[in-house]
């Protein structure tokens, strides 16, 4: 008479089941990939690169940045590079980071280098 | 519930208790659930635009906080031992790839030394950890 159906609670718990084994989404992590050169055992596994190909993008320890030693705002270096590898197919990247820079600066620099779809890059740690 | 009434045939499954094994299956495997975390280092994570993801299962991650400590599997590490354990996990699996999540204040010099080892045991492969949640256009 005043019972409660209980035949449909194994249905209601699958269903809330799977909805959240599907809705689950582990937390991603995003970032930057990079290859970097591996050890180099002799000197013929270095590559010289013409210096017509190369721009080279200098932060310093201000975290100020300049590309090719004009100073440059960091929204721009997208842009810049675009348009110089559109000009020189060839171009690699050079970012040159001295040691007392912020790593948030680098990121932000190999952000916009990978925007710009700059694939050639090579770090380099500035002297002190 | 009407028990006594049998239809049209005698024999009849009683399904009444299905969704307490239901619900019990789920406890169970609620509880028994052991995410394995890593408890690293508090860092500030960069924001980026640009972002890749990577299988988790090849990864192996370095924290290092603002004052430049390192931490391994949650064990903070010295610069000059970085070689010996990375050359291990490497040894393991050469598919290795060290995640770095680095502060954004961190200078880049530790960054860079840690690197630099890394490159000795041919780790070659990284992966700089952002945080893609910020507001786009208000990098560092």
């Amino acid at each position: 008479m005043g019972e409660l159906r209980m035949d449909s609670t194994a249905d209601v718990a699958f269903l809330l089941l799977i909805f959240f084994i599907v809705t689950t989404i582990f937390a991603a992590e995003q970032g930057l990939t990079l290859v970097l050169p591996g050890k180099q055992k002799e000197k013929t596994d270095t590559v010289k690169v013409k210096e017509s190909n190369i721009a080279t993008i200098f932060v310093q320890d201000d975290n100020s940045i300049t590309l090719d030693r004009k100073p440059i705002v960091i929204n721009h270096i997208q842009m810049s590079i675009e348009d110089r590898i559109l000009s020189n197919p060839k171009l690699v990247v050079l970012l040159k980071i001295h040691p007392e820079a912020d790593y948030g600066m680098m990121i932000a620099c190999l952000d916009e280098l990978r925007l710009a779809h700059a694939n050639k890059v090579s770090l380099k740690t500035a002297t002190k | 519930m009407d028990y006594g009434r049998s239809t049209n045939k005698g024999t009849f499954i009683p399904t009444s208790s299905m969704g307490d094994i239901a619900f019990l299956l789920l406890i169970f495997f609620m509880v028994t659930t052991i995410f394995r975390e890593e408890s690293g280092l508090p860092v500030e994570l960069p924001r980026a635009e640009a972002g890749e993801e990577v299988n988790r299962e090849l990864v192996s991650n370095i924290y290092i906080n603002r004052a430049g400590q390192i931490s391994i599997d949650d064990r903070l590490v010295q610069v000059k031992h970085i070689t010996d354990i990375i050359g291990t996990k490497i040894s393991d699996n050469p598919q290795l790839i060290v995640a770095f999540k680095t502060d954004n204040y961190t200078d880049y010099g530790v960054v860079s030394d840690v690197m630099e080892e890394l490159k000795e045991v041919n780790a070659v492969r990284v992966f700089f950890n952002n945080d893609i949640e910020g507001t786009p256009g208000q990098k560092y």
